[in-house]
């Protein structure tokens, strides 16, 4: 797998003997963007970042990997810390920032002692004055979200607040700072240091009513088919989510599972996860249990996110036990709309794609429900 | 710069929100969380407006060239509606049927919303076993407005949210009850709260009681603060003076005697004055540092254990001059002190907490706000603006400038410098406007010489400006703090709004009733020049300590 | 637990840390620690709870010795977590949130600890078990008791 290549340092040296600029050149041309879930071309957030004028600045490896479905982080992190690190390392040489911290989650709590050694070999092994600390989650999904991680860390709720100020600009602590997910960063050495960096592969992460559950590398575009032959059905899938927050489709063997095509079809590949629902499952009840994870990890700041997700998983529970009308399936949509136009942050726009792309996609399996 | 709001083209300057040029150009768009002298959270998102198709906030989004604004089309209506459902599940829904005056109901009435189609959410605990401030969880909103005015002006966060999602709530640490937290009751919150969650405690009922019963003498006093706010609550410009009128709805109302918390004010300058000079002679400590804002005072309590020393031991205004009616005044009466009943209205909600402190709680017995105040000359059905206009009653009506400045920032100081330099040098002011203390500046300082010492003193009003002036504490003599912002004027029990805007304009109508009294020097006042000759003996003296002073109390969190 | 207040404020100085910290050693966050906390950093109390509050794996009230995690997300939930969630329940008699009567175990229900591709699984005092079936889960509650 590309994403396991080890660059041993090779990678960090290559860095400190070039200017800023041009590392941030090469990584642009590179086309290296953002694997959390944004696709943020990450030589423009560096770039900005690196352009303002200040002593301290720091940069976040987001290790909140917290989205259902989703554990490539955590394979990276068990696999090849070292890249993440020697990524972390060049990211604060080429913005300027002598303090990088990781925002690990607690429930990968387990991974720290292993991780704090590698980082003290690896920095004794630079040479360098740059210190990385590992800051642990405490459980809460919504810290995943940049702005909410910068909250967290300076010890408040860990609410997002309003972007503008930009991090790059005005960040923790009120100072330029850059947030970059693990994956991005374990793959900055690679695209410094191997001349054959695909871009184009990255990491599934499969799981759900499958045989094979895992991680698996492949270039976007790969068919929906393709990956579950991968993943070995377990049963027949009758659909696919890509997370809680990416939405469900129906499953076609054909589909291309690009950002293009899944965007069209109402969902959001984000950091290309896969869960596998075979037809046992009622999409009504999967409907359920998605919302009642964002009504769980909602951080309650805005009203529709707030008070909207606990009245979705309402609605839902309703259908679910065959209480409901068939009014109270366009509420629930009229609902799902608003709080996907209203809310204030990432978390409460996706928290109704699940439901929206389930009637658009399983409105009988809702109807029949409906007395 | 241009934009497109609502299909027509307005101008608009650079750093203006969508909202401002809304404003500026007579667009309604509703909002709640919104506070104005504060920058936005977005937390309610009831301001959304469509921007380019997309729905965002107009009370923080910033006006770009060429945006397409669009206010009431069906995307925006949707969204906005459904939100102020979404509120009205969680805010009592009886609300709904018996439409109060929150801004939030208002906001359903303006917008037609005819239906509720969510559950309401679960019943919550009453907080309202406090003495000044009272909470309702069932009302609240979320809008964060009460958390960011306790947080970022008076910098206590005596309140903030706890939990997560819909459970998430605001509440003192521990869920514990506001009066056993280490909350001032300075009422801030209260004034900011759109929906009533946070009120003051309402003793109307007590009040009404007390007059109603025949054998009770019940004596009304009112602060300085009030005749220069209470007209808004009937319709008058902030700071148009109203004290002929007040008086006279306070005799409508049934009290018995209706005094001027006024008097209570120039004696405490008296006794101040006197222990100041006192402590720079003894060079005991000091700075002295005012204690009439019962705010302060808790403040100190609970986290300045160390300048508990510095507090002037004298009580405040209203607190002398209750005890001043409970003695001297029902000694000339004849009337029994227990048949006596105080009600002071304030424009303060700790004052409620203050005459319930238990070394002074016989001096008064209840204290309305302004707003109480105002709620029961309306419920009298008293037509307020056509009341002719009434006197005090005498003797303890008869007051000077320098008392009717205590409600504004740096009044006490004034006003407690007019008389300590006057008694202690023997000499004449020849300008008595203290300048440097007058204002809505957050810390202002000065210095004045007498007996050839050069006495500096300072001012700060609002917790955050508190703190602040009390970093450097050490290089003053004397120091006067008021934890509202603007000094009592912009006090807890004040008519809602309580704007910037409007504490200065009320601030201005006292130091015109200042300017135009015939006395403006508290030691001139015959009333009490004839008190202590009579009563009290000596300014500072044993009978005057026992009735007019009181003590502090180190307090934990 | 004073002494080493400051001790540990020195060492972890972000709020967070001093938290997760706290919690390890006494077990949960105590209104005592949280009074001596915000006395010695200056953060109001009100603040320091309505952050302790904020989080899953924080908590203000006294817990079990063992406390479990377990996912009910999507790639569990296929695999069975619903089931296993009732035995749990019905084998220490509490439900989410709950501590049993004689202080061993607290269970939290939560999201997804990113052990997908071991559906169904749960996190106990941070350490992660998978591939749990009711057999796997009984013995795993067993050697806790014992």
């Amino acid at each position: 797998m590309q994403i396991l290549e080890k660059t041993g340092m090779k990678a960090w040296n290559k860095a400190v003997s070039m200017k800023p600029d041009d590392i941030i050149n090469l990584i642009g041309e590179k086309k290296l963007i953002g694997r959390g879930g944004a696709c943020f071309p990450t030589a423009k957030k560096w770039g900005f970042a690196k352009e303002q004028e200040s002593d301290d600045k720091y940069l976040i490896c987001n290790a909140d990997e917290g989205e259902p479905g989703t554990f490539k982080d955590k394979f990276i992190m068990e696999n090849n810390p070292e890249n993440m690190i020697e990524g972390i390392l060049i990211a604060c040489y080429t913005i300027g920032a002598k303090q990088a911290y990781i925002y690990l989650r607690r429930e990968y709590r387990y991974l720290e002692k292993g991780l704090k050694k590698i980082i003290i070999g690896m920095i004794k092994k630079s040479g360098t004055d740059i210190n990385i600390e590992i800051i642990l989650g405490a459980g809460a999904y919504i810290c995943g979200e940049e702005t909410a991680i910068i909250n967290s860390i300076e010890g408040k709720r860990g609410e997002p607040y309003l972007k503008p100020p930009y991090p790059a600009v005005e960040g923790l602590f009120s100072k330029p700072t850059v947030i970059d997910n693990v994956e991005t960063l374990a793959n900055v050495p690679l695209v410094m240091f191997d001349e054959n960096w695909n871009p184009d592969l990255r990491l599934f992460s499969l799981s759900g009513n499958l045989k094979k559950p895992g991680i698996y590398e492949a270039e976007v575009g790969i068919t929906m088919g393709e990956l579950m032959k991968m993943g070995r059905p377990d049963g027949k899938i009758k659909a696919v989510y890509f997370g809680c927050a990416g939405g469900c489709m129906s499953f076609k063997k054909d589909t291309k599972v690009d950002y293009d095509v899944i965007d069209k079809a109402g969902c959001m590949l984000g950091s290309c996860t896969v869960i596998a629902v075979n037809e046992k499952n009622s999409i009504v009840d999967m409907a359920a249990v998605i919302a009642k994870f964002f009504e769980f990890e909602s951080c309650g700041k805005c009203t529709p996110c707030r008070e909207g997700t606990m009245r979705i998983l309402a609605l839902l529970e309703k259908i679910s036990l065959g209480y409901a009308k068939p009014k109270d399936i366009e509420l629930l949509e009229e609902l799902s709309i608003v709080i996907r136009d209203s809310a204030l942050c990432g978390l409460g726009k996706s928290s109704t794609t699940h439901v929206l792309t389930a009637l658009s996609n399983f409105r009988n399996e809702f109807e029949e429900k409906c007395r | 710069m241009q934009i497109r709001l609502n299909s027509r083209d307005i101008e608009c300057d650079e750093g203006m929100t969508i909202l401002d040029v809304a404003k500026e150009n007579n667009i309604r768009i509703p909002t709640l969380c919104h506070q104005e002298d504060f920058p936005s959270e977005a937390r309610c998102r009831v301001c959304l407006v469509e921007v380019d198709g997309k729905l965002m906030p107009s009370c923080s989004t910033k006006a770009r060239e060429g945006m397409v604004v669009e206010t009431e089309n069906k995307n925006v209506k949707r969204a906005r509606h459904m939100n102020i459902e979404l509120m009205m599940s969680a805010h009592m829904q009886s609300c709904f049927v018996d439409v109060k005056d929150h801004a939030l109901c208002r906001i359903v009435a303006e917008e037609g919303i005819k239906d509720i189609r969510f559950t309401p959410a679960k019943e919550q605990v009453l907080d309202d076993m406090g003495r000044a401030i009272t909470r309702d969880p069932n009302k609240c909103i979320k809008c964060g407005r009460c958390v960011q005015v306790c947080r970022d002006i008076q910098n206590i966060t005596a309140i903030d949210f706890a939990y997560r999602g819909h459970h998430s709530k605001v509440t003192p640490y521990f869920d514990k009850d506001l009066h056993d937290s280490y909350c001032i009751k300075c009422g801030q919150c209260v004034l900011s709260c759109p929906v009533e969650a946070i009120t003051e405690q309402d003793h109307i009922p007590e009040v009404l009681k007390a007059i109603a019963d025949s054998r009770k003498h019940v004596v009304v006093q009112t602060a300085p603060s009030i005749r220069a706010s209470l007209g808004e609550s009937f319709g008058n410009e902030p700071g148009t003076l109203v004290k002929g009128k007040m008086v006279a709805a306070a005799r409508k109302l049934g009290f018995d005697r209706v005094f001027d918390t006024n008097i209570g004010a120039d004696l405490t300058i008296i006794e101040e004055a006197n222990e100041l000079i006192e402590r720079i002679k003894n060079n005991r400590p000091l700075p002295m540092i005012t204690s009439c804002c019962p705010g302060w005072v808790k403040y100190a309590e609970h986290f300045r254990h160390d300048l508990l020393p510095h507090l002037s031991t004298c009580k405040s205004p209203h607190e002398m001059l209750g005890a001043v009616i409970k003695s001297y005044y029902a000694e000339k009466q004849g009337i029994k002190p227990k048949d006596i009943v105080v009600v002071s209205i304030m424009p303060c909600t700790a004052k409620k907490y203050e005459s319930a402190r238990e070394e002074m709680k016989d001096d008064v017995d209840y204290v309305l706000t302004t707003r109480e105040f105002a709620k029961m000359i309306k419920m009298h059905k008293i037509d307020f603006d056509k009341l002719e206009d009434e006197d005090f009653d005498n003797p303890l009506g008869l007051s000077t400038g320098a008392a009717a400045l205590f409600g504004a920032t740096g009044g006490v100081m004034e006003a407690a410098l007019r008389t300590a330099y006057e008694t202690a040098t023997g000499k004449t002011l020849t300008k008595i406007e203290f300048d440097q203390v007058r204002g809505i500046e957050g810390i202002k300082s000065g210095d004045i010489e007498i007996n050839s010492i050069t006495i500096k003193f300072a001012v700060a009003h609002g917790m955050g400006n508190v703190q602040e002036l009390l970093k450097s504490y050490k290089e003053y003599h004397f120091i006067e703090l008021m934890a509202c912002p603007g000094g009592c004027i912009g006090g807890g029990g004040q008519p809602i709004p309580t704007t910037w805007a409007i504490r200065k304009k009320r601030m201005e109508g006292l130091y015109e009733e200042d300017h135009n009294l015939p006395l403006r020097k508290s030691h001139e006042n015959p009333v009490l020049i004839k008190a202590y000759e009579e009563y009290l003996g000596e300014i500072g003296g044993r009978k005057a300590h026992k009735l007019l002073h009181t003590k502090y109390f180190e307090r934990d969190l | 637990m004073r002494g080493e207040l400051d001790k540990i404020i020195d060492e972890k100085k972000l709020l967070l840390p001093i938290l997760t910290e706290i919690q390890d050693r006494e077990g949960y966050i105590s209104e005592e620690t949280v009074r001596e906390v915000a006395k010695k950093i200056g953060i109001p109390m009100s603040k320091i709870f309505g952050a302790a509050t904020f989080y899953s794996f924080l908590t203000t009230k006294p817990q079990g010795k063992y406390v479990i995690h377990i996912c009910n997300s999507p790639s569990c939930y296929v695999n069975g977590s619903m089931n296993l969630i009732k035995v749990i329940e019905k084998e220490l008699g509490i439900k989410s949130g709950e501590t049993t009567d004689d202080g061993l175990f607290t269970l939290h229900i939560g999201s997804c600890i990113g052990c997908c591709d071991n559906a169904p699984a749960m996190l106990i005092n941070d350490k992660e078990h998978f591939n749990l079936n009711k057999k796997k889960v009984k013995e795993i509650l067993d050697r806790c008791r014992s």
